[in-house]
């Protein structure tokens, strides 16, 4: 199962709590895991990735192990240690509150 | 440009660097760590910090800054104490209720540490006035509650090659980082651009826990007094993510963005912008084209007094429609709207409203675009309601 942790305020529109789990068939990649996400979650669609292009939102970012994977084609393979679960997939987003 | 006068209080000549007699006892447990010692406290006395708010995060900051002894504090603030400030910014009292932030700010501090300078200005930091603001300083602190005025600040510092010591918070979570290109990404490399204004609820209508400007103002002093001694490993080129319910801290990478417009190769902003219009969006948009989309609470009073047929729509939570509500209202929170467009007469004008005006707007772009046409946000929401048409109803 991959982890997912969605930031606060998609995670009150998907209504979830904490992170998400989700099975994503054979090599799972970016775009086959945010596709995963959405079908799971329709709700979600368009506020990650644009409507029509699927670009990511420009305040929004991909990270696991630590790594920065906003700029990864999307077609690139998730880490194993995503895949396998052991660390989780960050979507992150942007906050001004203070 | 109009610079706003600011208010300066401190030692009359603190001209020495030396330390007293007074401050060697006050900073005797800093003078023992050997990576502060005599040397780095003078450094402190000698570093000019700039505090961009006196609010949730500015007062950790402003405490914590001001009793390690950094020598000169510029807070900038240009609102008034008010009663739901003091679940979390601990910088004021009930006894400020009223008072300007700057002036609450500067008498605390000062009882903090009569050793140090404060100037404060009473002013909202904009595109006119930022650079002139900053220039005198040595560090400047993102303690600010909203995109335009963080996007401005970051422009300014990338501007100036100052460093910025950013945090920001929201319901549960925060996040922290030092913005110091080009040894690490500014704010634009990692946000480009912020979230529509009508996607994102700000703190007034989400909440926020209030000791959650603690932990995160207590972290971005901790980096400030870090970059003034020139110790340890700074937050530059890192993002620090915070979640008090899991009670998580997460360190990812950041990078700088070789296109970036303000920091990047070929910047493209070379002087500060329209902040305000940068960040406003799509809602902003349709306000311009024309597009009557807004209505007052003294407008809808009128109305609903004259027997006009209008349907009240709060997307407010049940929770908060327990505190207080319109009467005659419907209550379908923003998160189920989707779901029950069905109850609503697309035939019917609708009047929308929240606690502010975030959610409402969400709200009618939602409308819009399942169909429904006579569709208003009423300016203000609720707030607005309380404040100027209906005084039995209690403000949260
Ligand atoms: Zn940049």
């Amino acid at each position: 199962m991959i982890r997912v942790v969605l930031p606060y305020h998609l995670r009150t529109l998907a209504r979830v709590d904490g992170e998400v789990q989700l099975a994503v068939e054979g090599a799972p990649s970016l775009r086959s895991l945010l596709d995963a996400l959405e079908e799971r979650y329709p709700m979600l669609r368009g506020t990650i990735r644009d409507h029509g292009t699927l670009n990511r939102r420009p305040f929004l970012r991909y990270f696991a192990c630590a790594e920065d994977l906003s700029l990864e084609p999307p077609d690139s393979l998730l880490p194993a240690a995503v895949t396998s679960g052991a660390e989780p997939f960050l979507i992150v987003g942007s906050i001004a509150g203070g | 440009m109009k610079q706003p006068a600011p208010d300066h209080t401190g030692p009359d000549a603190p001209s020495g660097r030396d330390l007293s007699t007074q401050e060697v006892a006050r900073y005797s447990r800093h003078l023992v760590l050997p990576e502060v010692a005599m040397e780095g406290q003078k450094r402190l006395k000698a570093a000019r910090v700039l505090l961009i708010g006196a609010g949730g995060l500015g007062s950790p900051l402003g405490l914590y800054l001001a009793a390690a002894g950094v020598g000169h504090l510029g807070i900038v603030d240009f609102d008034v104490v008010e009663l739901s400030n003091l679940q979390r910014q601990v910088l004021h009292g009930t006894r400020d209720l009223g008072r300007k932030k700057t002036a609450s700010a500067s008498d605390r501090l000062r009882d903090m540490n009569p050793e140090i300078e404060i100037t404060t200005y009473e002013a909202q930091v904009t595109s006119a006035n930022a650079l002139d603001l900053i220039r005198p300083y040595d560090i400047v602190i993102d303690g600010t509650d909203n995109f335009p005025t963080r996007y401005l600040v970051n422009d300014a510092c990338v501007l100036l090659g100052k460093p910025n010591v950013y945090g920001s918070i929201f319901r549960f979570h925060g996040q922290v980082s030092v913005f110091s290109p080009p040894a690490g990404p500014c704010y634009r490399c990692l946000y480009p651009e912020p979230p529509p204004p009508e996607s994102v609820p700000s703190c007034a209508e989400a909440g926020v826990l209030g000791v959650l400007p603690g932990v995160i103002g207590s972290l971005q002093a901790t980096e400030a007094i870090k970059l003034i001694l020139g110790k340890g490993d700074p937050l530059i080129g890192r993002l620090l993510l915070y979640d008090a319910l899991e009670m998580q801290f997460r360190e990812v990478k950041i990078h700088r963005d070789p296109h970036c417009p303000v920091c990047g190769e070929s910047p493209s902003i070379t002087k500060l912008i329209d902040y305000e219009e940068f960040c406003a969006g799509p809602a902003k948009a349709r306000a311009t084209a024309g597009m009557p989309a807004e209505i007052t609470v003294e407008e809808l009073k009128a109305r609903l007094d004259r027997g006009d047929d209008v349907d009240i729509l709060d997307v407010r939570n049940a929770e908060e429609w327990i505190l207080c509500h319109i009467d005659g209202a419907t209550l379908i929170p923003l998160t189920e709207l989707p779901a029950r467009f069905k109850e609503l007469d697309a035939g019917r004008e609708i009047v929308v409203h929240c606690k502010t005006g975030v959610r409402s707007a969400k709200a009618m772009t939602l409308l819009l675009g399942a169909g429904f046409r006579n569709v208003k946000v009423l300016r203000g929401g609720i707030t607005a309601w309380a404040q100027k048409i209906d005084r039995t109803l209690s403000g949260y």
